[in-house]
């Protein structure tokens, strides 16, 4: 055990440290035009990702050609860190460089990494995830969009939904029915999907916060072809390679979650002397117990989280990882609705235009996705009974 | 940061883990608990290992381990909620006579010390006042000098009191300082107080394998080990009790876990497993997940403590508080999830329920850290004048 990184691990960070404080998106031109939705890269997102991508910054973890330096992971985190503190986004399209490119990477073929994987690491091409539909949510693998091959192509008909950046993103990573007959998850693969191709329709979700900037989308396919080399992987082995890219993600995304409640609960204490001055002793007491009651659940997710990235690290089972997923979202949602708890109406406010500061409520409301999507906070728990404490499946 | 358990620590857990299953079954605590048995075999082979050595420097024939590795032994104490005084003396008498003997080195204090690795003493930190774990508290009073110091006062919630050899007592000294610390001449002192010259009442309390006592001194003789101005050192010296306690709550939470999980795995009904019901599966969820992330912190409080990072006063009541709403939730659910069965007796959960609570009320419950935390964080309600 210790609290400090190694020496190696630090010069790393100063290493990075001096790159970003160069190159980094200024604060005016991130302001100035926001990203739409996890589909939508304008031009400084677009720049932001080459240079990081020249530099070896995108991913640290992967080799040069792939826009990295061969990190290790105490790195890696490390990088995650500053830019967070930093609070310049990675990337504006995180399943686009955080699942998608790694799953072509792994599986894809040498003119999919080229074409599409290669695209999503220049900062040209940003993708979305088709996975859920109307009747496959928590239950993915029920899926029933079809792709029924003829000769060279794939003829798709079905529906997807939730499908995050659809309306802004270039191609979909979608997952599809190719054997109706097999077991259901041993029947689906995945094929790449270029948004622009006759027959797809994407059509807004509006969701209760800002709806005019809608980030969910309905996607509806109507006889869609595309040519049989756009298959990832095997046919029918869809349902694994979704483990892999997943898997990924994991290692890393309790990070992203820990700094944000971190960052609201930073937020919260900086307002906290002010808002306290308004309030009778009585209700100072009142409001000083829930903020500590959080600020230690804040700082449990931290050692939860970084406990967990040690043991992987060291390559041993990580359960934290499984924990964290649900713990985070549910944490975060919680301190939404106490940091709104004492401004009266003045939490009510609707605020104007996108990723500019949320009204308090609306921060609250806008938590109320995390612990949906990407695995409910239900399915985070029999995940967690079955396979971490083994209970018996029924 | 590293906040993982290295090889030496983890084998030193197993190790410790498995000589207390050998050697402290549940029989042994029954046998306590109905007045049936001693735990004195236990404790003689906790001194053969060098247990209580564990945290005391090398140069007075310690094993010089860290506080981490204090923790370990504090958490798997909890495990199988042991009666010993082990853990008063290696998680609070232990820690102030260290802490004293840095700013005071005294043979007289290295001497204590080394008594206390071979097993030859037993110690226990007398600071509470009227059920109250705060340095603030105290109105036990020491006066005279040189060999003619004596202590009076009443002391509440001391760990062991009514087992240990001695008390180190946090108390105000009144009247002229003694000389060899002339320029120390305000604020707590610390004192040597033997049990055989305190009254000891112990206390009739839900866990009688803790042996909780009241100890008063009237007059009572005393070494002074550090006379006036020791606030720093007790403060200190209180933050490795508190995550200690802490730990040792979370010990016997993560026991409790088990063995309810354990229970759910074979008993049926409505012919199924009852661990097969989601309403149950869900539960589980939950308290792992507060076994998990209440470990999580006090092995962090417990590092920050043992690098003395500027972090670690605040990590000490966070984790305390973590460990002690830990607490709430195991044994609430763990009772819950066995059933009536758990309620009975004859059934050795209760005695792992009454160690948790019991732990998360000494050194100050959760509550009390929360308001500690509140003071640190600047959210202190400022009373109108």
């Amino acid at each position: 055990m210790k609290l400090r990184f190694d020496e190696g691990t630090e010069a790393f960070r100063a290493e990075f440290l001096q790159w970003l404080e160069l190159n980094r998106p200024s604060v005016e031109e991130m302001a100035d035009d926001p990203a739409r939705s996890s589909g939508h890269s304008p031009g400084w997102t677009r720049a932001w990702t080459r240079r990081m991508f020249d530099s070896g910054w995108l991913v640290p973890g992967w080799p040069p050609h792939l826009g990295g330096r061969n990190a290790g992971p105490l790195e890696t985190l490390v990088y995650l860190e500053e830019l967070n503190r930093a609070e310049v986004p990675r990337t504006t399209n995180p399943q686009g460089l955080g699942i998608v490119a790694p799953s072509l990477v792994d599986y894809g073929t040498e003119e999919q990494v080229e074409q599409y994987a290669m695209g999503l690491l220049r900062g040209e091409l940003t993708a979305c995830l088709g996975m859920s539909e109307p009747d496959a949510g928590s239950d993915l693998a029920s899926l029933k969009t079809r792709a029924v091959i003829d000769g060279d192509r794939f003829v798709i008909n079905g529906q997807k939904v939730w499908t995050s950046g659809a309306g802004y993103a270039d191609f979909c990573f979608l997952f599809c029915r190719t054997d109706p007959d097999a077991p259901k998850h041993r029947g689906i693969s995945i094929v790449l999907l270029p948004l622009n191709t006759e027959g797809v329709t994407v059509r807004p979700l509006r969701e209760i916060i800002h709806p005019d900037y809608p980030d969910l989308s309905e996607v509806f396919l109507d006889d869609v072809v595309v040519p049989v080399s756009n298959l990832v992987g095997e046919l029918n082995d869809g349902w694994k390679m979704a483990g892999g890219s997943l898997a990924h993600e994991r290692s890393m995304v309790w990070l992203m979650s820990v700094m944000g409640v971190e960052s609201a609960m930073a937020e919260l204490l900086e307002t906290a002397p002010g808002m306290m001055a308004s309030l009778s002793p009585r209700e100072q007491v009142i409001a000083a117990d829930d903020i500590v009651g959080f600020y230690v659940e804040t700082q449990c997710a931290r050692a939860l989280g970084y406990r967990g990235f040690a043991r992987f690290v060291k390559g041993g089972n990580a359960p934290e990882q499984a924990l964290m997923k649900m713990y985070a979202s549910e944490l975060r949602r919680e301190l939404g609705r106490v940091t709104a708890q004492w401004h009266g109406g003045g939490a009510l406010a609707v605020s104007e235009g996108r990723r500019s500061s949320l009204g308090l409520i609306e921060d609250y409301f806008a938590t109320f996705g995390s612990t949906i999507s990407a695995g409910s906070s239900e399915i985070q728990r029999n995940i967690i009974a079955e396979r971490i404490l083994n209970l018996p499946r029924g | 940061m590293d906040l993982e358990l290295n090889d030496d620590q983890i084998d030193l857990r197993d190790n410790v883990r498995a000589v207390l299953a050998r050697e402290c079954p549940a029989s042994v605590v029954r046998g306590v608990y109905e007045s049936t048995g001693d735990a004195s075999a236990l404790r003689k082979q906790m001194v053969e290992l060098g247990w209580p050595a564990l945290g005391i420097p090398e140069e007075y024939g310690g094993l010089g381990m860290g506080f981490v590795e204090v923790g370990i032994l504090a958490e798997e104490l909890g495990r199988v909620s042991a009666p010993t005084p082990l853990l008063a003396t290696v998680s609070q008498f232990v820690p102030l006579l260290v802490e004293v003997l840095r700013s005071a080195p005294t043979s007289k204090t290295g001497e204590l010390l080394s008594e206390v690795a071979t097993g030859a003493r037993t110690g226990s930190l007398a600071l509470a006042e009227k059920g109250r774990w705060s340095p603030d508290s105290v109105n036990t009073t020491a006066s005279g000098e040189g060999d003619s110091v004596t202590v009076t006062g009443t002391k509440t919630d001391v760990l062991a009191g009514a087992e240990v050899d001695s008390f180190a007592v946090v108390a105000r000294p009144t009247g002229p300082a003694h000389p060899a610390d002339a320029d120390r001449s305000d604020g707590l002192g610390v004192y040597l107080v033997e049990r055989a010259d305190a009254e000891v009442t112990a206390s009739k309390v839900i866990d009688p394998a803790l042996g909780l006592a009241d100890v008063s001194f009237d007059r009572a003789p005393a070494k002074p080990l550090l006379t006036g101005d020791a606030d720093g050192e007790i403060a200190r010296a209180v933050e490795q009790a508190v995550v200690a306690m802490a730990l040792h709550t979370v010990g016997a939470c993560r026991r409790i876990f088990e063995v309810t999980l354990e229970y759910a795995k074979v008993r049926e009904q409505y012919d199924r497993k009852i661990g097969s019901f989601q309403a149950l599966k869900h539960r589980f969820a939950d308290m792992y997940l507060a076994v998990e992330k209440a470990n999580a912190i006090c092995y962090f409080a417990a590092l920050a403590v043992a690098e003395d990072d500027p972090r670690r006063r605040e990590a000490c009541h966070v984790a305390k508080v973590a460990s002690g709403d830990c607490q709430s939730l195991l044994a609430e659910e763990g009772l819950q999830l066995h059933g009536g069965i758990g309620y009975t007796w004859e059934n050795d959960l209760h005695f792992l329920l009454k160690r948790a609570k019991v732990a998360d009320v000494l050194c100050g419950s959760a509550s009390w850290h929360r308001a500690r935390l509140a003071d640190l964080l600047g959210l202190t309600v400022e009373v109108a004048p």
